[in-house]
């Protein structure tokens, strides 16, 4: 049978493929409906975070930043809770990133503000002095996508069924209705910046990717 | 079905497809000298095949144009 | 079919490969070599505005090397050792020449586009499966092509049973087509909504299912890029270089089901503490350290095929590439478990060792071995004698020096960082804030930097040599059986 095997390459392919594929059936598959579940509390994203969500996807953040605490004292003394599966619920995709060039962000929304993310995006080492991380000044510059946003949150609510427009959860609807939505939201964040280049493209109405990435890192609790 | 069975299939499927690729890998073992000893077939020839690579060598093994496979 | 007097195996196709690995090669290493600088001194970050940010640049910097300059690498030895070990030309079909010379340029233009594309920032964030929806179309088409260039080859052989290396780019094109498949799995929001960028997609699998994936993706596509179809090469061009048959031909296949067995459960080592379920990561760290054995088939197979030759160590560098490339493949498969370890893994786990350990493996055994072949292939692909022997040696000790440099100073960061991370004071307090772990890092940066930029002109001379081999090279009148001929 093995000699067989070795001069019919057909079936020496299928044998193969047989034998890897086995491996992520059984690992893979079978734990998808449990971990699928989200955790009480966890909410979608609204779309300025997804905008930012999609800004931080465009910079590869993830190459340097964590979102994965491990359950050990010195990482939830540094960074909070260890991280539960649920509460990943409705990352599409994840980001828990494979290198800490710098802090982990899972829960960067509880203590870091505003005013703080501006000032770290335009100069890192105006806040954290001996810091490597580059200055994202496009940022301020490039407008964020909310078109593409509210294209991803209308898509995994049709075909994911993530519970947009539910009691408690964050509101979709029409685009237009998703607009004013996004506004508001990206008011408050402005009037807390400084930057007048940001504000005067708010009054034109034009939403920089700062303020979008600013909403997504503040919603990582 | 419920996550239990799931998990009770899970832990079966991964212990016998252990258990049966182990047994294979053996009886692979056993069989590659077998061959050698009994004079049926010597594995270290086709070492040759990368040897004696040029267009006009021989074949380790030639093909015949009649039983040629398909694939 | 023609008379087989007249008859020569035909090296186009592997011709343009070499071209693009050689291509990719410098673009790839280059990039990589700018951000590790740019983590020593930060300034370097502004050099392109948006396009040279660190975080730009990485994905691009593993994509170029991975699926530029090593997958190049692949398809050239394949077009190559392929036609050789099966004794058939890819003359004797005009379609395998089309479906060749086609599978060359629509590689060439994903891969031009994903450069592109990634320098503007369009990703999915999966590291090593950065790319939307429509280049994963197209690296889908150029990979069916090549698996129709295989299988239609081998369909047309001479030689009835597959050689060893066969085997492996069997395997290489099997497992990178289901991982790849399944990784990359997405859903395009423009089809569905009908509106935003129409290139932008959201995965199918959401979160912790999403990192099972990916993981199972990003660890099984080193074992299908970085290692299978390495071994690949190492089991044809060493024992034709040296002239030595493969110390044990049996022990090549036992450890190629053993590679294959195993190697697709240890993925669960690169979640190790995180949320995926407890079993699936103790199962992937106790397969991670059975993957020693047949890691070191292939590799104690490949210095045993040395057994009383050692003599050609100094006379010929290739050989000295080849084994110094599987002796690094021993090292990093010895380092790979060791991280995988669960107590080790917690302190390894998201510092600059795990990169250090990447590129123990692909400084040293993949870099090694594809510029062994392609130095092997070249004076038979164009009749030339290798252009200068001396160059080679320069290359060789400045490339290992550069590695040692790599790998040394990751080691030493990354377990100071660990330290650093965890480390309290007398009241159980942390004792580092996170960017004093960062900055006492900055002079292992700069090492691990230089030490890359050590490999990247090593990369340099060796392109230099080929195209002084191609341009420039003595002539020869028949194709030399083992040695590849050099002048001094």
């Amino acid at each position: 049978m093995f000699h067989w095997l070795e001069r019919n390459p057909f079936f020496f392919a299928v044998g193969v493929f047989l034998v890897i594929a086995y491996a992520g059936i059984v690992t893979i598959l079978p734990n998808f409906m449990e971990s699928a579940r989200p955790v009480v509390g966890t909410k979608p994203y609204t779309v300025l975070e997804l905008a930012g969500r999609q800004t931080y996807i465009k910079d590869s953040c993830n190459a340097c930043h964590s979102q994965l605490i491990r359950p050990f004292k010195s990482e939830t003394d540094r960074y909070g809770m260890y991280s539960l599966s649920g509460e990943y619920a409705y990352d599409r995709p994840f980001l828990w990133g494979s290198k800490r060039t710098g802090p982990d962000l899972m829960r960067v929304g509880n203590y870091r503000t505003s005013d703080w993310h501006e000032y770290h995006m335009l100069n890192p080492k105006s806040v954290v002095p001996g810091s490597i991380m580059p200055a994202y000044k496009h940022m301020f510059s490039n407008n964020a996508d909310i078109e593409t946003a509210y294209a991803e949150a209308y898509t995994v609510k049709t075909v994911f069924n993530v519970p947009y427009d539910k009691p408690d959860m964050p509101t979709l609807g029409t685009y237009d209705e998703s607009k004013k939505v996004v506004f508001a939201e990206a008011a408050a964040i402005v009037a807390d910046m400084k930057s007048q280049e940001v504000k005067d493209a708010f009054k034109r109405g034009e939403i920089k990717e700062i303020v979008a990435i600013i909403a997504y890192l503040n919603s990582l609790k | 079905m419920n996550m239990e069975t799931i998990r009770e299939l899970q832990a079966y499927g991964y212990i016998f497809f252990t258990i049966f690729l182990a047994v294979i890998l053996y009886s692979y073992i056993y069989h590659l000298y077998r061959d050698e000893k009994t004079g049926t077939r010597n594995y270290e020839k086709y070492s040759n095949m990368a040897l004696n690579d040029n267009i006009n060598d021989l074949p380790v093994e030639e093909i015949s144009p009649l039983n040629k496979e398909k694939e | 079919m023609q008379a087989r007097d007249a008859l020569n195996y035909d090296y186009s196709v592997a011709k343009c490969f070499t071209y693009s690995t050689i291509l990719f090669g410098i673009i790839g290493m280059l990039i990589g070599v700018v951000i590790a600088y740019q983590m020593a001194f930060p300034e370097l970050n502004y050099l392109a505005g948006e396009y040279g940010t660190y975080s730009r640049l990485r994905p691009l910097h593993t994509s170029g090397v991975i699926f530029g300059f090593l997958l190049s690498g692949v398809f050239a030895t394949w077009y190559y050792i392929g036609q050789r070990v099966l004794k058939v030309s890819m003359a004797e079909s005009k379609f395998l020449m089309i479906i060749g010379k086609l599978h060359f340029w629509i590689y060439m233009i994903v891969i031009l586009t994903a450069v592109v594309t990634l320098f503007l920032g369009i990703s999915t964030s999966k590291e090593y499966a950065e790319l939307e929806w429509p280049l994963d179309i197209g690296v889908v088409v150029l990979w069916v092509l090549w698996g129709v260039s295989i299988f239609g080859l081998i369909g047309i052989r001479r030689e009835k049973t597959l050689y060893i290396s066969m085997w492996y780019f069997i395997a290489t094109f099997l497992g990178v087509a289901m991982l790849y498949l399944f990784n990359n799995m997405e859903v395009p929001t423009y089809f569905v909504s009908g509106m935003g960028k129409w290139y932008h997609s959201v995965s199918m699998y959401a979160g912790t299912n999403d990192a099972m994936v990916q993981w199972w993706y990003g660890h099984n596509a080193v074992a299908f890029v970085f290692t299978v179809p390495i071994i690949a090469m190492s089991y044809y061009f060493l024992p034709k270089e040296s002239g030595q048959p493969i110390y044990s031909y049996k022990l090549s296949l036992l450890s190629f089901w053993g590679l294959m067995f195993v190697y697709l459960w240890a993925g669960g080592h690169h979640l190790l503490y995180s949320t995926v379920p407890d079993w699936v990561q103790t199962m992937g760290s106790i397969f991670s350290i059975i993957l020693i054995l047949p890691s070191w088939g292939s590799a104690i197979n490949m210095l045993l095929t040395m057994k009383g030759e050692w003599g050609q160590l100094k006379s010929n560098p290739l050989i000295k590439f080849m084994i110094l490339a599987s002796t690094f493949y021993m090292f990093s498969t010895l380092e790979g478990p060791i991280q995988a370890i669960k107590s080790v893994n917690a302190l390894a786990h998201f510092t600059d060792w795990i990169p250090g350990h990447v590129h123990d493996g692909t400084l040293g055994w993949v870099g090694f071995m594809l510029m062994a072949a392609l130095f092997h292939m070249a004076p038979r692909m164009y009749k030339k004698e290798l252009f200068s022997k001396k160059l080679m040696e320069a290359q060789f000790w400045l490339q290992t020096t550069g590695i040692v440099l790599y790998f040394s100073s990751m080691w030493i960061a990354g377990i100071t960082q660990g330290m650093m991370w965890r480390a309290t004071d007398q009241f159980g307090n942390l004792a580092y804030s996170f960017i004093d772990t960062v900055t006492v890092l900055i002079p292992y940066y700069a090492i691990r930097a230089t030490g890359g930029l050590m490999y990247l002109v090593g990369f340099l001379m060796f392109t230099y040599n080929m195209y002084k081999t191609i341009t420039a090279g003595k002539d020869i009148s028949s194709e030399p059986q083992n040695a590849s001929p050099m002048s001094a």
